[in-house]
């Protein structure tokens, strides 16, 4: 059994090598698009070389389906829309094993069925330590204290007085693909990468608050508390805040979810999620990091030598192919527009580069859309799949030249205990019959 | 265009400013603080920062005035901590193990305890006092948090059965075994290329793991809207009672005891649900009015009830 598993593996590998010689390339694709303009629309239906797929709906044309005979709902149906009801699959699920209960436990964010890099507010991943309090925004303060000359109390009408601001960046947290780090464990992309996603968030730069509360010579971290059952705390280097750390109280033009904060919390871009605190209440301003729970029996990053490291705060560039992936399959050979998703804790994705044969061979995606620094970048790539099993990669780098490590690369310096941050670059295995499950390679 | 501003207002202005001064200087009033930019939100009191400032920091500044002994601690352990964390600190389930692990920080499956692992004593009494017990946070007293924190360095056999903590006795434990062994981040620590073409041998791309039929087995989680009575009993169960009632925290009779149910179910159903919705004060321990969740209905505390008593009776 075993040994016929190794020959197939074999088999498939050997299979693959070759596969990448196979890639149509950027010269067939001019080809194919000037030879399209040419001939005009009519071409077209014929351009990809299969024929289209035979619809089985009864109201293909001609006929006509129902709701085109029929009115629809009236305005405010829904006063508050929500999803189509066919979209009802593309929900946050939970893995039940990772923790011991829902109240203190994460959700994932369904990667799969997104496009684009905004991620629906309903959508984000959820880290709870003691559930998600129900908070009146007319009751709930913040405090800034510490080593200032006016320590103060805002209410949230208070904060929304203050000069605002916008910004689009990626929330991940740093346990995202944790569980992969001793050896591919999840059969989804949503629980391989959905601790991750990616929102315009916008309210008051935390410098401009500090500004306002005068910080004193020496200050260097700051506390930043949650008013959650877990008093959730972690240290900010002052650097970070005057930098770009924003207290936010809208995400996506609307008010913070409560999932996410409501009515504030702490986005520190770029940064571990863990430290940008929700239902934010107090910031101490102090001398020295205060050395929370969070940053000291977690989130810290264990080494082989037994030693840990602290503040690992930066999400290192990382990137994953969303289709194909286990929940988007190929449905026969033809062409498909591969993509997925790249991000950078340290500024701009500059490049992607995808590999269907397990990293032999690599060639350069498309960024399309957006790209903002620490946010998600959309890369894709058009493919012909001739049908043969392939290993697909992907591989950011960013802006700082950074290049998206191999497992093995990441391992040989940290071993596979650290739990955190391992953004190291994830294999696909496309089926024959193309379906596509997780594999980790050498 | 361009005027000469009228002299006569900036003067009184000078002068009010230099009476102003020289009054804060010589004490005669209280020193002003100067109002921010915007001047939004109030000034904090003294008062009102002490009751929110609750970090403990690693050189003991923030502990309060109080004290709590190991022997005091073992009971309020047993009490409030042992049904999740174990009576050793070994953790029960996947509640975190607070104590051992010593020596394992270099092994394949290292055990990261306060002995083996935490860095400061201070971190220990910061997040008992913030969090813990975790379904009652913010409800120990000083001096009980004083206790368990001394208990639980006696758990890892860092103080002697008679230790007292104090805020003047901390700084004999302040410092951890594992104090030292944390280095700050040295990354980007992996320096990877671009390579675009026949970046490795063919021969060596082997696939080295999948998903085991095991992490198959295992059931990930699909929320679906809860159709039946039933299905929302089970639901509000797992999302709200489970942390008591899966393991036993507090008294909390556990899902399957069928023994302990029954035993409770001879009041009556309808009483059990009472008990449940507005809270009560048994023998064994104490259940707050909808397990502290108020945001749920009494009928979807009843469908948990009866969740419960048709899981472990029947």
């Amino acid at each position: 059994m075993r040994q016929k598993k190794v020959e197939e593996l074999d088999k498939l590998v050997s299979s693959i090598a070759t596969a990448g010689d196979k890639l149509p390339t950027v010269e067939r694709r001019q080809f194919l698009s000037q030879g399209l303009s040419m001939l005009g629309g009519a071409a077209a239906m014929v351009a990809g070389g299969t024929a289209l797929a035979a619809t089985t709906s009864k109201y293909a044309p001609p006929n006509v389906p129902p709701w085109t005979k029929t009115l629809g709902q009236g305005v405010i149906a829904d006063p508050y829309g929500v999803p189509s009801p066919f979209e009802s699959n593309v929900v946050r699920r939970n893995v039940p094993w990772l923790t011991a209960d829902r109240i203190a436990s994460i959700s994932f964010t369904p990667l799969a069925d997104l496009k684009g890099i905004i991620t629906p507010s309903g959508l984000v991943f959820e880290r709870y330590h003691a559930g998600r309090p129900e908070i009146d925004p007319d009751e709930h303060h913040l405090m800034i204290h510490g080593m200032v000359d006016r320590p103060i109390i805002l209410t949230m009408d208070d904060l929304m007085k203050f000069p605002s601001t916008s910004m689009i960046r990626f929330l991940e947290c740093p346990a995202n693909g944790g569980m992969e780090w001793r050896g591919a464990q999840m059969t989804k992309l949503q629980f391989t990468h959905g601790m991750l996603s990616c929102c315009e968030w916008t309210g008051v730069l935390l410098s401009t608050i500090l500004a306002e509360v005068g910080v004193n010579k020496g200050a260097s971290w700051i506390l930043a508390e949650g008013a959650d059952g877990a008093l959730m705390s972690r240290s900010i280097p002052m650097e970070k805040a005057l930098d770009d750390a924003l207290i936010v109280y809208a995400q996506n033009g609307e008010a913070l979810r409560r999932e996410q904060g409501y009515p504030i919390r702490l986005i520190n871009p770029g940064w571990e999620g863990n430290t940008c605190i929700k239902w934010l209440r107090r910031l101490e301003i102090g001398d020295s990091p205060y050395y929370q729970r969070e940053e000291t029996s977690k989130y810290t990053d264990l080494m082989p030598d037994g030693t840990a490291r602290e503040f690992t705060f930066v999400q290192e560039s990382n990137s994953v192919v969303t289709t194909p992936s286990p929940e988007n399959p190929l449905k026969g050979k033809g062409k498909y527009w591969l993509e997925g998703l790249a991000w950078s804790g340290r500024g701009k994705i500059k490049a992607v580069d995808v590999s269907l044969d397990g990293g032999i061979n690599w060639r350069p995606a498309r960024l399309t859309g957006m790209i903002e620094p620490r946010a998600l970048t959309r890369f894709g790539m058009e493919w012909d799949w001739d049908g043969s099993p392939a290993l697909i990669q992907s591989r950011s780098i960013d802006e700082t030249g950074y290049v998206q490590p191999t497992y093995t690369q990441l391992r040989a310096v940290r071993g596979s205990s650290s739990i955190y941050h391992k953004n190291a670059i994830h294999t696909w295995r496309l089926h024959a019959d193309g379906s596509v499950t997780n594999v980790q390679i050498s | 265009m361009f005027r000469f501003p009228n002299l006569a207002w900036p003067k009184r202005i000078l002068m009010a400013l230099a009476l102003a001064v020289l009054l804060a200087s010589s004490g005669l009033i209280a020193k002003p603080k100067p109002a921010g930019h915007y001047g939004y939100g109030k000034a904090a009191t003294a008062a009102e920062i002490a009751g929110w400032d609750i970090d403990i920091r690693p050189d003991g500044r923030g502990l309060p005035d109080a004290s709590g002994s190991v022997e005091d601690g073992e009971m309020l352990y047993e009490d409030q901590c042992a049904a999740c964390h174990g009576s050793f600190g070994e953790g029960v389930g996947r509640y975190p193990v607070l104590a051992g692990g010593e020596g394992t920080l270099t092994e394949a499956r290292p055990e990261k305890t306060v002995g083996s692992f935490w860095a400061h004593t201070s971190t220990l009494f910061d997040y008992i006092r913030r969090a813990m017990p975790f379904t009652q946070p913010s409800s120990l007293s000083a001096e009980d948090t004083y206790a368990i924190t001394a208990y639980v360095l006696y758990l890892n056999d860092l103080v002697e059965d008679d230790f007292v903590l104090s805020k003047e006795t901390f700084a004999e434990v302040a410092k951890l075994p594992n104090h030292g062994n944390f280095t700050p981040d040295p990354r980007p620590d992996v320096d990877a290329k671009r390579c675009m073409k026949n970046c490795k041998d063919p021969a060596s791309v082997r696939i080295t793991s999948e998903p085991t039929i095991l992490a198959e087995e295992v059931a990930e989680d699909t929320p679906v809207k809860a159709a039946s009575p039933q299905e929302q009993g089970a639901e509000v169960y797992n999302g709200a009672c489970a942390v008591c009632h899966n393991q036993g925290v507090a008294g909390a009779p556990k899902l399957g005891d069928k023994a302990d149910w029954e035993k409770r179910l001879s009041a009556g159903e309808e009483t059990l649900i009472k008990h449940a919705i507005e809270g009560f004060q048994g023998q064994s321990g104490f259940m707050p009015a909808k397990g502290g969740r108020m945001d749920l209905s009494d009928t979807a505390v009843a469908e948990a009830v009866k969740f419960m008593l048709a899981e472990s009776i029947n």
